[in-house]
């Protein structure tokens, strides 16, 4: 299970996210610079997958992830 | 552990979930399963508990249903359906409702999902199933809603 602070690292850190939503088992955010995300710290801190598309990132976490949304928002 | 028989929520054809235009559920990166796609036209369709249990998540797009064997299956309404905000959806459970396989769950309308550009192909997945465990999936074929979709045998 990842923690909301491995999110926000392997997003490029709170001031690379523009936006962050919890939609049932994946967070999807929007980031400032895409090349700032680290998919392989993401995988390592426990998300099942990355999905990329120019500064649209899903992060696939599971269940959680409406409340793991949360968790990240608070530290934006 | 016996198999847990997954039914159909939702009357359509039946599509394997590496056609559904979402990766995170054609790569199976939430789990394995199937997906329903309504027929063309179709008008409010209620959309199923696909097992018996608990309600664990009810958005008005998608839910979670956890059966005793401790499988939770996720039913997603739609791709990127999110979008809508709830919009032409209706939910008829909370979270935490026990519910039977085959009751109704949400009630939408496929053909204005369409209407906004959107898919309407539905996601039928046990949750952190490995890939590819849902053998045998008879693709192509239609189904009503409340008949077999797969079995999972964990």
């Amino acid at each position: 299970m990842a923690s909301a602070e491995e999110i926000v690292s392997g997003l490029g850190g709170a001031d690379n996210i523009v936006e962050v939503e919890g939609c049932i088992t994946r967070l999807r955010t929007e980031v400032r610079d895409p090349s700032l995300v680290d998919e392989r710290a993401l995988r390592a801190s426990g998300a099942h997958g990355v999905v990329m598309a120019g500064t649209i990132v899903q992060v696939v976490v599971g269940p959680e992830a409406d409340t793991l949304a949360d968790d990240v928002q608070d530290l934006l | 552990m016996s198999p847990v028989q997954v039914l159909a929520p939702l009357a359509g054809t039946l599509v394997g979930l590496a056609d559904v235009p979402d990766p995170v559920f054609a790569e199976q990166l939430v789990g394995a399963g199937a997906a329903v796609e309504p027929a063309a036209g179709a008008g409010r369709t209620a959309v199923c508990a696909p097992v018996a249990g608990t309600v664990v998540k009810a958005h008005p797009h998608a839910f979670i249903v956890q059966h005793e064997s401790g499988a939770a299956v996720l039913v997603h309404v739609g791709i990127d359906t999110v979008k809508l905000a709830g919009e032409g959806f209706e939910r008829h459970v909370d979270e935490g409702a026990v519910v039977a396989a085959g009751d109704p769950v949400v009630t939408f309308d496929p053909t204005a999902v369409r209407g906004r550009g959107l898919s309407a192909v539905t996601p039928v997945v046990v949750l952190d199933s490995a890939p590819d465990s849902v053998p045998g999936l008879r693709t192509g074929q239609d189904v009503d809603a409340g008949e077999p979709l797969y079995a999972w045998e964990g």
